[in-house]
């Protein structure tokens, strides 16, 4: 039994202890769950910037070519003014030109610094244009050597080196920003690994804390089944043997009884037959004293005479009443001894009509006694052995009608009630009652209470006290001198089906 | 025909003050055949198997038998009787014991007991009884042991 509390407190240990490593176990997933989320919007940002980044360097590289591709065109023009083709490419680029930087405008104007770079192309490109514009002009009006004049001048040099630096300053500056954001990213990712390391490391701490409290806790548990079992085995072998002890007690009683009356009324054959035949030999004296008092009476003596006609036949009458009332009294005990071996059959009873029949059983008696015998109010159905029940019943409520108060109409009643699963039975009577001193003593086998102005032998009531028990009930009585008594009944109101007593 | 007065009876009865009272009864009744007395189960079967004038080497015999005896069961000792292989088997054996015991009455008839009687403690009754069974004595039939020797 000691370790059984010891488990008890074990479990609300163990309980917290896995809540407490559960919600580790949770929080390190959630730092996981956390962490992936993070790292992949910074990804998706990332990836985005990054196509952003490559957007704005593809569209620098096309502002550089088509700046070029318009540059190689007009050359070409100015070369080969009867060639519209070449005029018609210069134009084309100079559209496409200006498209591409309304894009690029449109991809940078989040970045001040790139705007104010893109701000000084626009100006230094507008120049570059109307220079371009203008030598185009000329050569259309036929004035080629104007043109290359133009052509020849050192600004435009210096703006197509000032557009090229620009340009290049615009990659650059993207480049740059692509390269700090990879880092940016590099960085979190390494965060993030270093979570799910630390989670990871986390959740197998907790999940071999867990493993190892279970498995110590599983056996803790299958140690304590085994010793409840053990010690459940132990009980029901001990209520086995101490039933088997009663059982065999009550037999070595029954059995003891048993012999002793029946090697009681072996001598009591003896005490009994001789005595008959000192009766005859009694009787034969007599004949002789007679004959002797009528022949010569002087030789009868008054010693004689009183032997045979008054010690004799007063011893003799003695032994007779004795080894009578031993008989009866061995008779009483073998009776109680067979109905401690007897097979009790439990059956459904009516003890409101038990009771009847007893009371017409008894009628005679009833009459002769002035008494009146009557069930009161409901008495509850009881599933017993028949003969038990009627053999109790009928002894209680003859005792009733024996112990009567002289002069007082009797009145006997039997009334009854349910208590749980018990049956109440009460006998109750108005007679001359038992002395409290006396309440256990009549239950005994040969004790009589009050005057013995009745017969019997004080069988009656220990005969009832051995069946009520048999039965799995109690007796009890109450009553005080003078004034009735009453004996209550508590029986189980099921009696269950018993093996047959060996 | 077998003459009543050929019979022996045999009284196994370790209750002296009971084997008289019995044996002044038949007495009374009128029965004259020698009775053997025997207040132990031993010297009874010796009696009985081996003694030259017992009923298995010399004419029949009748049993009166206690079941209560100081060195065996009185059942014991029907039960060998009843299952010997000589003539001894058909001897009838009279069970008279303060024993009324249902069991005990069936287990005596099953061995093969002929008659059951319980010793009344009523003195009276029990004279009576004996000399019944006195009566009875007198005209039982018991079969010649001589013949199947022979």
């Amino acid at each position: 039994m000691a370790d059984l509390p010891a488990t008890t407190v074990q479990r609300s240990q163990l309980a917290r202890r896995m809540a407490v490593l559960m919600a580790f176990g949770f929080l390190a997933l959630l730092a996981v769950g956390y962490a992936a989320v993070r790292v992949m919007q910074r990804n998706e940002v990332h990836t985005r910037l990054v196509e952003h980044t490559f957007r704005v360097e593809n569209a620098v590289l096309d502002t550089r070519r088509l700046i070029e591709q318009s540059e190689t065109a007009r050359r070409g023009f100015m070369l080969m003014p009867s060639r519209i083709v070449t005029l018609n490419t210069f134009r084309r680029t100079q559209d496409e030109l200006d498209r591409t930087l309304s894009r690029l405008g449109g991809l940078i104007s989040d970045n001040p610094v790139q705007s104010r770079n893109l701000q000084s192309l626009r100006l230094q490109l507008a120049n570059l244009t109307a220079r371009r514009l203008r030598s185009i002009a000329l050569v259309e009006r036929g004035d080629q050597r104007g043109a290359l004049m133009l052509f020849a001048d050192d600004g435009e040099v210096r703006d197509l080196r000032t557009i090229r630096y620009l340009l290049d300053r615009m990659a650059a500056a993207e480049r740059r920003l692509m390269t700090y954001r990879d880092q940016e990213l590099r960085a979190s990712e390494r965060l993030f690994y270093a979570i799910i390391v630390f989670a990871g490391g986390l959740l197998a701490v907790v999940a071999t804390i867990s493993l190892v409290t279970i498995l110590s806790y599983t056996r803790d548990i299958a140690r304590s089944e085994e010793a409840l079992q053990a010690l459940n085995v132990g009980l029901e072998d001990m209520v086995a043997a101490r039933t088997a002890d009663l059982t065999r007690a009550n037999d070595e009683i029954q059995r003891f009884a048993y012999i002793v009356s029946h090697d009681l009324r072996s001598p009591l054959v003896n005490v009994m037959g001789f005595t008959a035949e000192l009766e005859t030999a009694a009787g034969s004296l007599g004949a002789l004293l007679d004959r002797v008092e009528a022949d010569a009476p002087e030789l009868a003596s008054e010693e004689a005479r009183l032997a045979a006609r008054e010690d004799l036949p007063e011893a003799i009458g003695f032994i007779r009443a004795s080894t009578q009332k031993m008989d009866r009294l061995i008779n009483a005990i073998l009776q109680l001894s067979r109905q401690g071996r007897r097979a009790l059959t439990p059956e459904k009873i009516e003890v409101a009509a038990m009771v009847t029949q007893i009371g017409e059983t008894l009628s005679h008696r009833l009459s002769e006694a002035d008494a009146t015998l009557s069930v009161e109010g409901e008495l509850p159905m009881v599933v017993t052995d028949r003969f038990a029940l009627d053999q109790i019943l009928s002894n209680l409520i003859e005792n009733a009608v024996k112990y009567l108060r002289p002069g007082v109409p009797g009145r006997i009643t039997v009334s009854g009630r349910r208590e749980r699963d018990r049956a109440v039975l009460i006998v109750r009577d108005n007679g001359r009652g038992i002395d409290p001193r006396d309440h256990q003593r009549v239950f005994d086998l040969f004790r009589r209470s009050g005057a013995q102005d009745r017969p019997g032998e004080g069988i009656g009531l220990a005969t009832v006290r051995a069946l009520v028990f048999r039965l799995g009930g109690t007796i009890d009585v109450a009553s005080t001198l003078g004034q009735g008594a009453a004996f209550t009944l508590s029986l189980p109101l099921v009696l269950p089906h018993q093996e047959i007593a060996a | 025909m077998n003459a009543p007065q050929s019979v022996n009876i045999i009284m196994i009865e370790d209750d002296e003050g009971h084997a008289r009272l019995i044996e002044k009864n038949i007495r009374r009744a009128g029965i004259m055949n020698a009775i053997r007395h025997f207040t132990d189960g031993t010297s009874a079967l010796d009696y009985i198997f081996n003694d030259t004038s017992g009923p298995q080497l010399n004419g029949p015999a009748l049993v009166l038998l206690d079941l209560n005896l100081p060195d065996m069961s009185g059942t014991d000792i029907l039960a060998r009787i009843k299952n010997s292989d000589g003539p001894v088997k058909r001897t009838p054996v009279v069970v008279l014991t303060t024993t009324d015991d249902s069991r005990e009455i069936q287990r005596c008839y099953d061995l093969g007991a002929n008659v059951y009687i319980t010793k009344p403690v009523n003195y009276e009754s029990f004279a009576q009884a004996i000399r019944q069974l006195g009566l009875f004595l007198s005209v039982i039939q018991v079969p010649d042991l001589g013949d199947e020797r022979g």
